[in-house]
This record gives C-alpha cells, sequence and structure tokens, in this order.
C-alpha cells in the first residue's frame, strides 16, 4: 500500500492541472455559446 | 457552390453608416487585437437581424471572409451576434454593414458599453467560481470514499491522514474562491444587523472547515478526528448551481427585450445654416435643430413636421402597426419610424426626455435590477434560522466548563446536521425549475417573486385589443340589394380595396380571397382614390349590373339617396358599397377573437377566479366580445384612469389583481397591479413593466400559468416543510450527541437532494391535469 504515498499527492497535483486547464478553457470563451458549436459540425466545409 | 454566388463584388458605403468610419466611432462597438502595431487589426461585435436558420449564419461568414480586409467573422445564431476582425486600412465599418445587407440581413453596430462588457466578464466569474467547486467537489469525495466503505480502523492512519490533507487542500479553493460571496453577503447582512440564508450557510462553512481541518492536522486533539469536506464542497457546489441557472434565466429574458433596445437610431442629417445637411450622432443634435428624416429611417427626436407630410410607423409606442398620417406641424415621436416620403422636422424634446429614451431606461433599468427570491423563504425560515443559530450557541455553553472540545463538536454537529442547506435551497429550486418550464413555454418572468404573486391572485383583468382578440377585424356578414349576389359584391369590394392599406380594406380583401369566387364576371376599375376617414371610389368600366361611381365606405360618404338600407347594427363595424344607382351591399366587420380566447375564460371561472373586462371601446363592441367569449363582468369606454380607478378599488376589497394587457395606456395599470401579463406583439414600454410576458400572445397559457404557479408554491411549501421537520428531528439528536458526524453529514446530503429532487418536478408543465379539467368544462 505504500504506493498510495505517491498516488495521492500525484492526484492532488494532477487535479490542480486539470482545474488550470479548465480555467484557461472558461477565459477563453470556450463555454460562452455552447450551441453554436454543436451546430457548426453539420456545416459544409468553408473553402 | 451555391453560397458563393451571395458574394457582392462591388461594396459600396450606405450614407447612414458613413458615421461609423472614424476611429472614435468604431471603438463603441469594437476593440482592437493583435500585436502588430504597424498591421492594426479591430474586432467588432454587430448585432444581426433576421437569422431565419442555421445556414444563415455560414452565409453570413462566407460573404464576409471573402471581402478584403476581413479576418475572420464569425456568427453566433442563439445570439444574433457576429465578432468580425478586421484591418482599418483595407475596410471600414460602412463597408461591412453594407456588406452584410446586401447579402440579405440587416446588422447594426452592438452597442459595446461597460454594462455588458461586466455582464460577460460576471458571467464568466460566476460560472467559473461553480466549476471549481463542482470539480473540486467530485475530487474530494474521491477521497471520503475509503470511509463510506470501511469500518473504522481499517485504513491505515497515516493513509487516512493522507486522504484527509488531500481533501483539505482541494476544499480550500471551494471555501476561499467559490464561497466568497456567501461570506461576503453575511458580512454585510451582519453589518446591516438582518439575518438572511447567507447567515447561518457562512456560519455552517466556516465551522465545518475549521472543525475538519483542525481534525486533519491535529486528530488527536479535542476536536476529533473525523472531516467534513465531502459534505462541505457538496453543500457549496448545491448552492452556486442554484445561483447559476438563475443568472442565465434572467439573462435569457433580458436578451429578449435587447433587440428593442437596439434599434436605436444613430444618427441623423442635420441641416446646416447654409441649407445643406450633415449626417451627426443624434447624440451632437440640440433643441431646435432642424433634421431631415429619409424614408425607413427612425426620427431621433420628438419633433413637428415642417416641410412634407407622411406616414409613421408608431407601433413601438403603441402598438398599433397601422401607419399614421401625419400633415405639417403634426408633432412625430422619437423611435417611430418614417414610411412615407423624406421630410423635415424641428426637434422639440430630445434624449433621454422623449417617451423612448423613457422605454429604453426602463428596459435598462430591468436590466440592473438584481434577481431576488421570493420573501417567502425568508419569512418562513428566519425565525427559524434563529432557532438553530441558538442553540448551536446554547450546546456550546452549556457544556464549555464541562469539555471545550465536546461543547465545539455539539455547537458543529447542530450546524452541520441542521446546515440550513435544506432550507436554503427549498425556495429557489422550486422557483427556478418553475421559470425554466416558463421560459421554454414562450413565458418570460421578469423576478422571481411573481411566482408567488401570481399563485395568489383572485381576479383577472383583462384589455380587450390586442390580449382577448387579434389585432386585426375580420368580415362576419353581408347584406345584399335585391338581385346582387353576396358573392359579386364581395368581389366587387375587394377589387377596390385591395388598392389600401386600411384594416377595413384588408379584411375585405381577406375575405374575398378566402371564399370561392366565380370569376365570370368581368370588370375594370379606373380612376381608383382613396379619401382620408372616408372611403374609396372608382369608376367601373364594362360590368353587367353596375355601372358609373362605384364607392366604398362610411354610410355618408356612400348612400346620398333616401333609399332604404337594413338598419345599423351596432354589433359591428359596418361599411357599404354603392354604385350610381344606390347602395349595393353592407358588410359588418368585427374584430376578431383569438381562438383560444373562450377556452381560458372557461378554465379561470373553473378556477374561481373573478374574469373582468374594461376597455376603451365602444359598450356595443366590447359587449359582443363578452358575450362571445364568456366574461360575465365588464366595462366600456374606460380611459387609463378608469381603469385605474377600477383597479384600485378592487385593491381596496382586498382583491389581488391579475391585469392582462398590452397597449401603452396599460402601462400604469400593470405597474399597479398585483401581478402583470403582457403579450409579447405588445409595446416595449408595457413589457418593461410586465411580471410576465407571453412571447406567442397565447391567452390560453394564462390558466396554465397559474396553475404551475400555484403547485410551485405547493411544492416550496412541502420542501420547506420537510426542511423544519428534518431538522427538529436532528438538533435533538445532535445536542444530545446521539449523531455521529458522518450520520449528520449523510443526513445533509440526503435531505437537500430530496428539495431538489422535489423540485425538479416542476420542470414540466403539468398538462395531464389540464386537459381533464378541460374536457369537463
Amino acid at each position: 500500500m505504500d504506493i498510495l504515498f505517491i498516488l495521492i499527492p500525484l492526484s492532488v497535483v494532477m487535479a490542480l492541472v486539470v482545474l488550470g486547464g479548465l480555467w484557461w478553457a472558461v477565459y477563453r470563451g470556450q463555454f460562452e455559446d455552447i450551441e453554436e458549436e454543436g451546430r457548426r459540425i453539420f456545416e459544409e466545409d468553408q473553402e | 457552390m451555391l453560397t458563393n454566388t451571395f458574394i457582392p463584388e462591388d461594396v459600396s458605403p450606405n450614407p447612414s453608416w458613413v458615421i461609423l468610419d472614424t476611429p472614435d466611432q468604431w471603438l463603441r462597438f469594437s476593440q482592437p487585437v493583435g500585436d502588430d502595431p504597424k498591421h492594426a487589426l479591430v474586432q467588432s461585435s454587430l448585432l444581426l437581424d433576421d437569422l431565419r436558420c442555421a445556414a444563415c449564419s455560414g452565409i453570413v461568414e462566407r460573404g464576409l471572409t471573402g471581402l478584403p480586409g476581413i479576418v475572420s467573422a464569425r456568427v453566433s445564431m442563439s445570439k444574433k451576434r457576429a465578432v468580425v476582425v478586421w484591418s482599418p486600412d483595407l475596410i471600414l465599418p460602412s463597408n461591412i454593414l453594407s456588406a452584410i445587407q446586401k447579402l440579405g440581413y440587416s446588422a447594426s453596430p452592438a452597442s459595446h458599453n461597460e454594462n455588458q462588457l461586466n455582464a460577460t466578464a460576471k458571467s464568466r466569474a460566476a460560472f467559473w467560481r461553480w466549476l471549481v467547486a463542482g470539480f473540486c467537489m467530485m475530487q474530494v469525495m474521491m477521497y471520503a470514499s475509503p470511509s463510506y466503505f470501511t469500518k473504522a480502523g481499517d485504513i491505515a492512519t497515516d493513509i487516512n491522514h493522507l486522504l484527509n490533507w488531500a481533501a483539505w487542500l482541494l476544499s480550500l479553493p471551494v471555501m476561499l474562491f467559490s464561497s466568497r460571496s456567501f461570506f461576503s453577503n453575511a458580512w454585510r447582512d451582519l453589518k446591516f444587523r438582518q439575518i438572511s440564508m447567507d447567515l447561518p450557510v457562512a456560519l455552517g462553512i466556516g465551522i465545518t472547515f475549521i472543525v475538519s481541518s483542525a481534525a486533519t492536522f491535529d486528530p488527536s486533539g479535542w476536536w476529533g478526528h473525523v472531516v467534513y469536506f465531502d459534505s462541505l464542497t457538496m453543500f457549496v457546489f448545491f448552492l452556486l448551481s442554484a445561483r447559476l441557472i438563475e443568472v442565465k434565466l434572467h439573462s435569457k429574458t433580458l436578451g429578449a427585450m435587447e433587440a428593442l433596445v437596439s434599434r436605436i437610431p444613430e444618427n441623423t442629417e442635420r441641416q446646416n445654416l447654409d441649407g445643406s445637411y450633415t449626417r451627426v450622432l443624434n447624440s451632437q443634435l440640440n433643441v431646435g435643430d432642424v433634421v431631415r428624416v429619409n424614408i425607413g429611417e427612425a426620427f431621433p427626436a420628438d419633433g413637428k413636421l415642417i416641410l412634407g407630410q407622411t406616414k409613421v410607423d408608431e407601433s413601438l409606442l403603441t402598438g398599433e402597426s397601422t401607419p399614421i398620417h401625419k400633415n405639417l406641424h403634426d408633432s412625430v415621436v422619437a423611435g417611430s419610424y418614417n414610411l412615407g416620403q423624406t421630410v423635415n422636422i424641428v426637434l422639440e424634446t430630445i434624449g433621454e426626455s422623449t417617451q423612448y429614451g423613457q422605454i429604453v431606461n426602463l428596459i435598462n433599468q430591468a436590466a440592473i435590477e438584481k434577481p431576488r427570491l421570493s420573501q417567502l423563504a425568508d419569512r418562513v425560515a428566519r425565525p427559524f434560522l434563529f432557532f438553530i443559530i441558538l442553540s448551536a450557541v446554547a450546546a456550546a455553553v452549556l457544556l464549555w466548563d464541562i469539555d471545550h472540545g465536546r461543547a465545539l463538536m455539539t455547537a458543529a454537529a447542530v450546524l452541520i446536521v441542521t446546515c440550513p442547506c435544506a432550507l436554503s435551497l427549498a425556495t429557489p429550486a422550486a422557483m427556478l425549475a418553475s421559470a425554466s418550464a416558463f421560459v421554454k413555454r414562450g413565458i418570460l418572468i421578469r423576478h422571481l417573486q411573481a411566482i408567488e404573486s401570481i399563485a395568489n391572485i383572485d381576479t383577472v383583468i383583462f384589455d380587450k385589443t390586442g390580449t382577448l382578440t387579434d389585432n386585426h377585424i375580420e368580415l362576419k356578414s353581408i347584406h345584399v340589394k335585391e338581385g346582387c349576389a353576396e358573392l359579386d359584391s364581395l368581389a366587387l369590394a375587394a377589387a377596390i380595396a385591395q388598392h389600401s392599406m386600411h384594416p377595413v380594406s384588408r379584411a375585405l380583401v381577406t375575405a374575398a380571397s378566402q371564399s370561392e369566387l366565380s370569376n365570370n364576371v368581368a370588370f375594370e376599375l379606373v380612376d381608383i382614390q382613396e379619401l382620408v376617414g372616408a372611403g374609396m371610389s372608382a369608376t367601373i368600366k364594362v360590368h353587367a349590373i353596375h355601372s358609373g361611381q362605384l364607392k366604398l365606405g362610411s354610410a355618408q360618404f356612400c348612400i346620398t339617396g333616401h333609399e332604404t338600407i337594413p338598419s345599423a347594427d351596432k354589433r359591428y363595424q359596418q361599411v357599404y358599397l354603392a354604385d350610381d344607382h344606390g347602395w349595393i351591399a353592407t358588410f359588418n366587420l368585427q374584430e376578431a377573437v383569438k381562438n383560444n380566447a373562450a377556452q381560458a375564460i372557461a378554465q379561470l371561472n373553473e378556477a374561481k377566479l373573478e374574469v373582468e373586462l374594461l376597455s376603451g371601446d365602444q359598450l356595443h363592441t366590447v359587449e359582443n366580445t363578452a358575450k362571445t367569449i364568456g366574461i360575465k363582468q365588464f366595462q366600456a369606454a374606460c380611459s387609463p384612469s378608469d381603469k385605474l380607478l377600477r383597479l384600485q378599488w378592487l385593491k381596496q376589497q382586498g382583491r389581488k389583481v391579475l391585469m392582462v394587457g398590452d397597449g401603452l395606456n396599460d402601462g400604469p395599470i400593470l405597474a399597479s397591479a398585483h401581478v402583470s401579463i403582457a403579450m409579447g406583439k405588445g409595446v416595449p414600454l408595457t413589457l418593461a413593466h410586465a411580471d410576465y410576458v407571453l412571447l406567442n400572445g397565447d391567452v390560453s397559457q394564462i390558466p396554465q400559468l397559474i396553475r404551475h404557479a400555484k403547485k410551485t408554491m405547493w411544492i416550496i411549501k412541502q420542501n420547506i416543510a420537510w426542511a423544519i421537520v428534518y431538522n427538529t428531528v436532528c438538533i435533538p439528536l445532535a445536542f444530545f450527541g446521539w449523531l455521529s458526524p458522518w450520520q449528520a453529514g449523510l443526513g445533509m446530503a440526503i435531505s437537500s437532494l430530496i428539495v431538489v429532487i422535489n423540485a425538479l418536478r416542476l420542470t414540466q408543465f403539468s398538462t395531464v391535469q389540464f386537459t381533464d379539467s378541460s374536457s369537463k368544462a
């Protein structure tokens, strides 16, 4: 079970990394308009 | 590709937009982007109109990116906005706007004011706060889960410490960042010597965190060794979820109003001293200036016509969509549209003191107004909150001398077990679930208290025009001279009427196109003329029966001799058709009653609500409408002050009144009624006053709305009752130390889940019950 002494702190670090990623996404406006980006898939590609 | 054909080859600026081509103007709706100072780029946001389908956004995007100087263009269908990045060296805003117009859409600069920038920043911050709480909650749950499934002592002590430390570390962002608003609100309430939901919430979070932190770092100390980070983060996450949804719903309601505000005219041609015209911003206009207003432009301020005569569309102010004729020296109002010809006006009132300015102000006020929750929760919960805090303090004081640690732990247990989660979620969860059901049905709600007020009403007052009737008139019956066929007369009347835009003429044309007319009667009309306020005349050629001058209009206009015509029927608005030989036919017209109106009234009556009709129209018209739809109590020829008097009288009788209206005159009445509903096609001023807006103008939604509001209040009461019962059972248990802390935490979680799930039942309109009762009626 000694591995837990590494894994638990590691999970905290990873959680903080993910939080950082989420922060980046929120302040880049990723969640401002959720419907539009979903719709865009169905459009023809632009030249 | 088909869409390529839409790219305009030659884009020339529209004169009214040239004013936007100076940097100080375009910066009002744009901001500079990019780092390279030599090739500065500008990002502008534009409000788009007429976007009909998803493909439209693609057309605009492709059309714009095909222009030289446009770096990128992105259109959001749901927000009806385009964000365009362009280079000022190659293209100017007026070119961009013209290009969009050539593609078949209309665009206006989205006023990029401070308020909107703040709103974006605020909604981002709120979302981020919620996301942090949610993510940390999940992670903290992971660290807490081993203790859910094992007996005490199964996990090695040092691993347990490590798990607690990890949980503590990830609870920190929730405490310090996500729940900051609870602490600041609680502090503000304390300063003003008030008690609100935020105080026990802040106390609960604070004490739980302190006790858990102490248990983490000093497990052998007198704080005990149990941590509650999981309960803590979950609690914060639930509360923030409710607040986030509330903000989203509020902004959705405001979005519907924004389109109205963006119609504000931006610039006008002002006459210079030498008689020439220069385009200036409306903010630079002064009282006494002479401006030229072209066809299709809006009047920039209230003023008087000094050159020319025209027709104007004042639907923004009066809801009346029929163009109104304006002669020389007549007054025109800001925000109305010039439809006839280019005219000159001298300005009398400008800026915010115009009627239009006041409307814009009202709408902006609605935007600033903070969403507030029902008073009910505070009223019921406040005594209870005192009780909780007092019992926690009592527990601590009583046990302090015996054992400090036990004293604090018991106080914490009382606060944790009662942690007013269920109580503080009871009202918002139900109201938000209900409001989202309304929005799905096209009912906008301006503030959530309105749910509480509409559930308590006992009287409904309708304003006739546009509320119970459609905004057009229809042909009800035809009387004809002996020897004439009804349909032939209608064909004749429609042939003249199609040259006029008068509502009566349009009703005749519609009726003619709906009935199967025999086309065997050939005739030709020449010299068609319209006499304002009287009727129309035309000379008829080649007709078997009729000859000479044909007239369509009022009795005085058409009937010259002393012939016998059917006596006037007061219930109808009547129009006559005559030729040189005299009267031919009478057309009886009436305002069209909305399809569902009668059904809606029947349901309101069934729900034991008094229904009244107050109208400014003539007695016989009002009587007729009231009879058709089944309203017993009505009052005709009411001036706005009559309506207000009647409303005040009802209020003195202790009635709770719901007012349904949509005209400009209803504004003060809507504002003073207990609750008000406005129809979506109504006047912006009225919309800004109303608590609810029915976007599709369907009256039959009103009984459903009331029913749903009642159900909402019932569920809120259930929730509060449940929270209080739960707490009264658990407080004694915690007080005497019979409840182990993890049981307290679990109880808290389950009690708040029950409240949320109970509230979620409100996200659907209960239509089953509705059809049952209507089939009985």
